[in-house]
């Protein structure tokens, strides 16, 4: 059919709908825009399987390489030694907690003169940093002084230019005075000042008493610069000293028994000593002998790129030298085999030794960090009986020929409690110290989050005035607009330092973990976060809440409920599993934010230590976001390490389809309602 | 919204449903009033961290005297800032390159008390520069990509699995953590991602001669540069610009596209003609949105493009578009993480620090400013 009907004969109504111009195979130019936008629309789909593709290219390599490491490490002892020093360890523990309950108790003591001394250090080195400058001046001008003496005494033959030389001397010598008096005056003046006194909160009050003759002492010592200690502090640290011994003397013992304990192990800790040397050894055997094939071919593959004949030999014949013969494990063993009774020889009375000690500790201590110390060994001292146990059981059974299962060599992957890298003993990666930071900080964010923004939703959307709803949740949206990395920032100079005075006061120290001793902690980073994850629940529920049919809420008003009886007997319960997908969306967003935990963190790769109660988000720690952005750009490309950090983004982006789904999940439940 | 009870008028306490106050009363008082007051907490804290970066920043930027702004601050790039007290007493506080020159004048003057602090000295113009480059790569790419798919879905999706395939692929796209996208444009665009080259390198995926030249589509990835990091960060940020591009085709009504149909115009020129057209505050907005979400990610680009010293700009020293794409560029947000964390810290460092913040807060809150104000404008000015 031509372009323009000519009359009305030629038109048919058959011809109205038919599918007109130029086509290939069927398919018109409307079609192939169409597909090009399908085309586009679908590269969502693409990317996602991409990333999974990616990410397990890099990555799934890791659990071979990681298995037959694990392999490596049974075979050359490395795991046997282990368990020997996994027994060591938890002896270490037990005994340096006792340790520490013994010096808490000794220096207890002397508590208030070692407080005193300490607020005098503080003090002068606070007074001579603020007047660091004058001081400067003054030995530089003493300097030259000298350097124009030994002038004068270098001329001494009646040289005309002594007269000058003499002039600049006494011009120096009087500014020295003069400097002399001024930074007498300083000193006096930065004693004054609060900043001199600030001590960082380390003496708690007690250094506070006889600030007069603290005072005194400083000047003493700060101005002129003084060759030896002040009376007063000397009599300080006599007094000190003395009531130390008394206490030493009063127990001396729990000091025997700590010696005791330190010396009952050391058989075992030789035994270690021996074996983790020869197991080393092993190590390096075992490796060498695997690199062994790569290391030939590329020294046979160097040769064949060199043109000069000699070169080429030289590198054939280092090629050769390389040996491959299998190393004669069992051989390389037998050290290890024939250390089992050795073993069980160190270990009996190593057992019934320390059973006698933990009795021998003392019972009552007049402390209280003395006293929470003795239970912290003791407790300790329960793990050491644990590993001794297991010990007596998997170190007769050990072999090292038999072959690493897979679900072990997983399950340290998932439930390793270490994540050690470039060490000379072993390489660990364990999820576990990771996975808990990650978790821990998510959980704190989302406490102190979830409250905040299911309120402010609920006020915002339910009882603002309008105009105030115009304003505030624009506002509240904007700060999702904040860069993360500007909130890490802040996090570092500003909160971190807020939280540590706070956590100084006095008053406050019996909340658990305060005072705390860091500035970079679980705490910091999970405020933090919960800061970032506000405008994302908060808009997310809001959403929920708008969407509740207003219906519900006029009836329950013409039931004569109030306002807030509505809200919170009609609205909420309607809007619940929105709530949930809001809170589930926020903790995605919180797991996978990098740069506040990579800055504020602490990035310290350890288990929290959890028997200290609450008290365990005063420490530092370490994320799976933290880790891929901190080590990433340091390790070789194609690593075991590098493909480990695939491998946690990996287990990042399950996590993050996982809340995915269960939010989709939540919201289709709401959907329905 | 009001309470009820309070919006009716004195005179009428007559009516039998009125509040007779008493507990529930209180008790709904003190409920809102908490509610309120932790509403009011949060805008408080996002209040605090803007004061102390804004009295802390701008004395950095701005100055009392003509021109009032610290010029170099924003002209020069980040340098190693050298301090030290001649033997005068004076103090200096030079950054390097002035340092160098110092010393070259002054030869005799005897230095002391001489401290480098990395970072500290200079401007913020190279990360500034980078992070545009960046951003601006990035909204092109997923601008691109994102309007087209919203069309799609908006335009001529029919509802079925392929289409809910998509909807639930955006939706897991934008909940993947960021430093996984770091990790994937690292794996694909920076290992992987095709260039033509006359030599393909050995460590390449696999090559594809191209037909009648000597040239090869070699898979060998672009290395970590300025378009590794911007298909990145597009990547990451298409489930946003997807959002509010097909928000802003719902927006056209319905009756456009009926009339320019029954007009006899084909599928595409309804589109073209009266679809997009109207679109373009949408995507406007979007783009402007994208900005704000992207400028200050820092996780995706650390290993596919920042790096943190650079003597040129990007544009100097360069051989082609290849060459200026392919080049690392320093950025702003890791430029702050380096003066954040990776330098010692020092009172000298903290002018750098407090004023590459505020500078970077202050651009990227405009970018969500314009955004929310574009929304709005366009919203009320559009009526159909």
């Amino acid at each position: 059919m031509s372009e323009t009907p000519t009359s009305a004969d030629s038109f048919s109504g058959r011809d109205a709908f038919k599918r007109r111009g130029f086509r290939i195979l069927g398919i018109g130019l409307q079609d192939v825009i169409r597909y090009f936008f399908g085309g586009n629309a679908s590269l969502a789909i693409v990317l996602i399987i991409l990333i999974c593709f990616f990410l397990g290219r890099e990555g799934i390599m890791f659990f071979p390489a990681h298995h037959e490491g694990l392999g490596s490490y049974r075979q050359a002892g490395q795991e046997f030694v282990d368990y020997m020093g996994e027994e060591i360890d938890a002896h270490t523990k037990f005994y340096s907690a006792a340790n520490i309950a013994y010096f808490a108790e000794v220096n207890e003591s002397s508590a208030i003169e070692d407080a005193q001394i300490a607020t005098a250090r503080a003090v002068l080195a606070n007074v001579e940093t603020i007047t660091r400058k004058s001081w400067n001046l003054l030995e530089r001008k003493i300097e030259e002084e000298v350097g124009l003496a030994k002038k004068v005494a270098g001329l001494a033959e009646g040289s005309p230019e002594i007269p000058e030389v003499q002039q600049m001397l006494e011009t120096r010598r009087s500014e020295i005075e003069k400097l002399r008096v001024t930074l007498r005056a300083e000193v006096e003046a930065a004693l004054e000042s609060p900043d001199a006194w600030s001590t960082g909160g380390s003496d708690r009050g007690v250094g506070l008493t006889n600030i007069e003759k603290i005072r005194e002492a400083v000047l003493f010592e700060a101005f002129p610069k003084a060759k030896e200690e002040h009376p007063f502090l000397l009599e300080l640290k006599a007094a000190s000293k003395t009531k130390k011994a008394d206490t030493a003397a009063r127990l001396i013992a729990f000091k025997t028994t700590l010696t005791e304990i330190q010396s009952a192990v050391k058989p075992l800790r030789t035994l270690h000593g021996e074996l983790r040397k020869h197991a080393t050894e092993n190590r390096a055997v075992i490796n060498s002998f695997k690199s062994a094939p790569q290391r030939r071919a590329a020294l046979l593959a160097g040769a064949e790129n060199v043109d000069d004949p000699a070169e080429k030999a030289k590198l054939q014949a280092e090629a050769d030298e390389v040996v491959i013969t299998e190393p004669d494990l069992v051989a390389m063993n037998a050290p290890l085999y024939a250390a089992v009774s050795k073993y069980a020889e160190v270990s009996l009375p190593l057992k019934a030794e320390m059973e006698r000690l933990l009795q021998a500790l003392p019972s009552t201590v007049s402390t209280e960090s003395a006293r929470e110390n003795l239970d912290r060994s003791r407790s300790a001292y329960g793990s050491f009986k644990g590993v001794q146990k297991a010990n007596r059981d998997r170190i007769p059974s050990w072999r090292h020929d038999l072959p690493v299962s897979w679900i072990k060599s997983f399950s340290a992957f998932l439930f390793g409690k270490q994540w050690i890298t470039n060490s000379s003993w072993h390489d660990f990666y364990g999820l576990l110290p990771l996975l808990t930071g990650s978790l821990m900080i998510s959980v704190i964010a989302l406490i102190v989050a979830v409250p905040f923004s299911i309120a402010a939703a609920i006020y915002v959307n339910q009882l603002a005035p309008r105009r105030e709803q115009e304003i505030v949740k624009p506002a509240i949206e904007f700060i999702g607009a904040i860069p993360s990395v500007v909130l890490g920032f802040f996090g570092i100079l500003v909160l971190g330092e807020m939280l540590r005075e706070v956590s100084q006061v006095e008053w406050l120290s019996w909340v658990p973990g305060f005072p705390m001793a860091e500035r970079l902690t679980i705490l910091n980073a999970g405020l933090l976060l919960a800061f970032m994850a506000v405008p994302t629940i908060f808009t997310l529920t809001e959403d929920a809440l708008e969407n509740v049919p207003s219906a519900f809420a006029e009836n329950s008003f013409a039931m004569g409920a109030s306002r807030l009886q509505t809200v919170f007997r009609v609205v909420l319960p309607t809007a619940a599993s929105g709530l949930i997908a809001a809170v589930l969306l926020g903790f995605g967003r919180i797991i996978g934010e990098t740069m506040v935990v990579l800055l504020v963190a602490g990035n310290k790769i350890k288990i929290p230590d959890f028997s200290e109660g609450f008290g365990v988000v005063t420490q530092p720690t370490h994320t799976m976001t933290g880790i891929i952005a901190q080590e990433l750009g340091e390790v070789d490309g194609g690593s075991l390490h590098w493909r480990a950090l695939f491998i946690v983004g990996m287990v990042l982006f399950v996590i993050a389809l996982l809340v995915n789904y269960a939010a989709q999940q939540a919201l289709k439940r709401f959907q329905k309602v | 919204m009001h309470d009820i009870s309070e919006e009716i008028p004195k005179h009428r306490t007559a009516n039998p449903f009125a509040s007779k106050g008493g507990a529930q009363k209180r008790k709904d008082v003190f409920t809102a009033t908490a509610l309120r007051l932790a509403t009011y907490f949060i805008l408080l804290c996002a209040g605090y961290i803007f004061v102390d970066i804004i009295i802390k920043g701008a004395p950095v930027v701005f100055k009392a005297s003509p021109p009032f702004v610290n010029i170099d601050f924003l002209t020069k790039s980040p340098e190693t800032l050298m301090t030290f007290e001649t033997s005068d007493g004076a103090e200096h506080k030079l950054d390097f390159s002035d340092y160098s020159q110092f010393k070259r004048d002054f030869p005799d003057l005897k230095i002391v008390e001489e401290h480098s602090h990395a970072f500290s000295g200079g401007g913020i113009l190279g990360p500034l520069v980078g992070t545009a480059l960046l951003t601006g790569i990035c909204i092109i790419v997923a601008l691109f990509v994102g309007l087209t798919t919203a069309i799609y879905l908006n335009e001529y999706s029919s509802k079925g699995r392929f289409m809910d395939l998509i909807r639930l692929a955006i939706m897991n796209l934008a909940g993947v953590p960021s430093v996984v996208f770091g990790l994937f444009g690292l794996g694909l665009f920076c290992l992987v991602a095709p260039v033509i080259t006359d030599a393909p390198m050995e460590s390449a995926l696999f090559t594809v001669p191209i037909l009648f030249t000597k040239s090869y589509i070699s898979f060998q990835g672009w290395g970590t540069c300025m378009l590794a990091g911007g298909f990145t960060l597009a990547v990451m940020v298409l489930p946003v610009i997807i959002a509010a591009c097909e928000e802003s085709l719902k927006a056209i009504p319905m009756g456009f596209r009926e009339a320019s149909l029954a007009l006899g115009a084909t599928k595409w020129q309804t589109i073209a003609k009266s679809v997009l057209p109207y679109a373009f505050p949408g995507m406007l907005t979007a783009s402007v949105l994208g900005i704000t979400r992207v400028a200050g990610e820092t996780a995706p680009i650390m290993f596919t493009a920042a790096l943190s010293h650079k003597d040129k700009l990007p544009w100097q020293d360069v051989n082609g578009v290849g060459g200026f794409l392919s080049q690392s560029v320093q950025a702003m947000p890791y430029h702050i993480y380096t003066v954040a964390a990776r330098i010692p810290q020092s009172e000298y460092t903290r002018p750098m620090q407090y004023g590459s913040v505020f500078v970077f807060l202050v651009v990227v809150m405009l970018f969500a400013a314009l955004s929310v104000f574009l929304r709005i404008h366009y919203r009320k000015k559009i009526k159909w």
